[in-house]
């Protein structure tokens, strides 16, 4: 694994946090910290349409949240939405970020990564033509 | 350049929040430190090459956030680690007595046994020390982990800790193995047979590295 972007979640994981959301939803009181955890391993899933899921839960979690949390759900939101190639949305999500936090260095780092990403695709494009 | 690395090692940062975690993996990793450095979300992730003894090896190193609000899901990284270092603020005591349960979640969750682990007292550049070195030896004698003092900000210690770590998990047998490197090549199973054999010969031949002594001021196990 040479980045944060090429981390899979464990099916174990994947499946206990979804089991505790599952549940919750059912006796239909879903508390904030659920919601999350279940998404940040759905945004690490190997497939996309956990990955879609993961990233519609965050949104969801942004406009309820307090601002401590905030930044956590911008942050896998980038994650996410880089993941499943949507790289310009990342970017916007990490230029938010940034905007209240300037010197944030771990999601500067995410910035770069999702920036060499986005590159790799668009000269793999250009071969392809 | 990839075909000298001996194998990939998993490293863990763990330990209260701002105690200096990231800012230890920053100075290692980019030899920078950052004054206002903002809590870690979730986990980060580094990599960087070494050259230790004449082996080179590539650490990947995970960086867990120490709040509360994610302490459900950083067990999970605990997985196949090999080394952990372990952090507390000198200048913070309840850092300090922490470490007691970051510990015992290591010992729980990380299925090697062997995992090598390293105290590390940070921030001992500023004025206002609560913890002394005296204690934080004790403590790290009582776990059997190594123990160094460090200061992100002025780069004292840093190299040193990851040095000490990786030496001692090199010198473990059984902890860490070629194949792990061997598989992401994809050379299939010829290769794994040939290259467990060169193993094999690697440690007969390295066998000065057992005997040499320590040169860090204060480790121990």
């Amino acid at each position: 694994m040479e980045d944060v972007l090429e981390e899979v979640v464990s099916s174990d994981d994947l499946k206990k946090f979804e089991r505790i959301y599952n549940e919750q939803l059912r006796s239909s009181v879903i508390t904030q910290k659920a919601q999350f955890e279940y998404a940040w391993c759905l945004v690490r899933s190997k497939y996309s349409a956990d990955i879609r899921k993961g990233i519609m839960l965050l949104e969801d979690l942004y406009c309820n949240h307090s601002d401590s949390e905030k930044r956590d759900c911008l942050y896998y939101l980038a994650i996410g939405n880089a993941r499943i190639k949507e790289y310009t949305k990342a970017l916007n999500y990490v230029r938010s970020f940034l905007q209240v936090e300037p010197g944030n260095q771990q999601v500067q780092h995410l910035e770069t990564l999702i920036k060499k990403k986005m590159e790799k695709g668009f000269f793999y494009k250009l071969l392809l033509v | 350049m990839d075909q000298d690395v001996l194998t990939v090692l998993k490293l863990l940062m763990i330990g209260e929040s701002n105690v200096g975690k990231s800012s230890i993996l920053l100075r290692f990793t980019e030899d920078e430190f950052h004054e206002n450095m903002q809590s870690t979300v979730g986990m980060d992730y580094r990599t960087k090459q070494v050259t230790i003894d004449g082996n080179t090896v590539k650490l990947a190193i995970w960086d867990t956030a120490g709040q509360e609000r994610f302490r459900t899901l950083t067990p999970s990284y605990y997985r196949d680690g090999q080394g952990a270092i372990l952090v507390y603020d000198v200048t913070d005591r309840v850092t300090f007595m922490k470490l007691e349960t970051w510990l015992n979640e290591l010992n729980t969750y990380c299925n090697k046994t062997d995992i090598i682990k390293m105290v590390v007292g940070n921030k001992i550049d500023l004025p206002n020390r609560e913890v002394s070195t005296e204690e934080g030896l004790q403590f790290a004698r009582r776990h059997q982990t190594l123990y160094i003092e460090s200061s992100a900000k002025t780069a004292d210690g840093i190299k040193c800790c990851f040095e000490e770590l990786v030496q001692k998990i090199i010198q473990t047998p059984g902890l860490w193995d070629r194949h792990t490197l061997i598989n992401s090549y994809g050379n299939g199973n010829m290769g794994g047979v040939r290259h467990r054999g060169q193993r094999g010969i690697q440690l007969a031949d390295d066998t000065q590295l057992y005997n040499r002594p320590s040169n860090c001021y204060c480790s121990l196990i």
